[in-house]
């Protein structure tokens, strides 16, 4: 598969996990807020770490080809910050992975107090979603 | 939630520890195509993923610790701890990246 192709299963694996993240997130909200949550908390408990760690292994596998053909050949040459700034995304993105995956599996199980299962999950999405305006950012600015 | 926070808890703290301490980890050069293990990279190497495997790593083997042992304190703190490491993980690679500025 060429890189090019990589990146567009990188992104809509992103934006699956995004919204499988920020699902469970609300879901994990109204919970707290003692809505009876636990039917779409199960569903999500598998599809959240499922997407996310699919869209990991895309990134991941995608990174060799960042490092040489878009940071070595122009972010480090022409633009130092957007390097920076790919690399506080891809930190963002790794922070994510626990917290999304966790809150998945901790809201399988209907454990009080609800409120620490929203404070991670809702934490994992934010990350998620700052990470994926970086790279939507980034991405614009030069392509693989 | 407790396996969970525990996992959360040393995932961030290894993550943070391994990039800031440049602990030896396993390296890829894209270029020569080779992994190896090293602290310090240079040029196109990439140390990235060698963390996340080292974090990943700690993070499981603590879920499985505290999955083991018995509970101890309520969930809010460990909640709170855990968040506050992730926190710290954020605030100093945000400070890197506005130094960079």
């Amino acid at each position: 598969m060429s890189d090019r192709a990589l990146l567009i299963w990188h992104a809509v694996l992103g934006f699956t996990a995004l919204f499988a993240a920020t699902h469970h997130a609300v879901h994990a909200v109204l919970a707290a807020l003692g809505r009876a949550q636990d039917r779409a908390l199960r569903r999500l408990g598998w599809i959240a770490p499922a997407a996310v760690l699919l869209e990991a292994a895309c990134g991941l596998a995608i990174y060799p080809a960042y490092r040489v053909q878009v940071r070595a050949a122009d972010f480090d040459l022409n633009a130092p910050v957007l390097a920076q700034l790919f690399d506080f995304k891809e930190h963002l993105a790794a922070l994510a992975l626990p917290l999304v995956i966790g809150a998945a599996l901790a809201g399988r199980r209907n454990e009080e107090p609800r409120w620490p299962l929203a404070a991670v999950s809702c934490t994992g999405a934010a990350f998620l979603w700052t990470a994926a305006v970086i790279g939507l950012y980034v991405t614009a600015r030069h392509p693989l | 939630m407790r396996t969970a926070l525990a996992g959360i808890a040393a995932f961030a703290a290894a993550y943070l520890i391994s990039g800031t301490l440049q602990l030896p980890v396993p390296v890829y050069d894209p270029l020569s195509r080779e992994l190896f293990f090293a602290r310090a990279v240079s040029g196109v190497a990439m140390r990235y993923p060698g963390d996340l495997a080292l974090a990943s790593a700690a993070g499981i083997a603590a879920a499985a610790l505290a999955r083991l042992l018995p509970p101890q304190g309520g969930l809010g703190v460990a909640a709170a701890g855990a968040l506050s490491l992730v926190a710290l993980d954020v605030l100093f690679y945000l400070s890197r990246l506005l130094a960079s500025l």
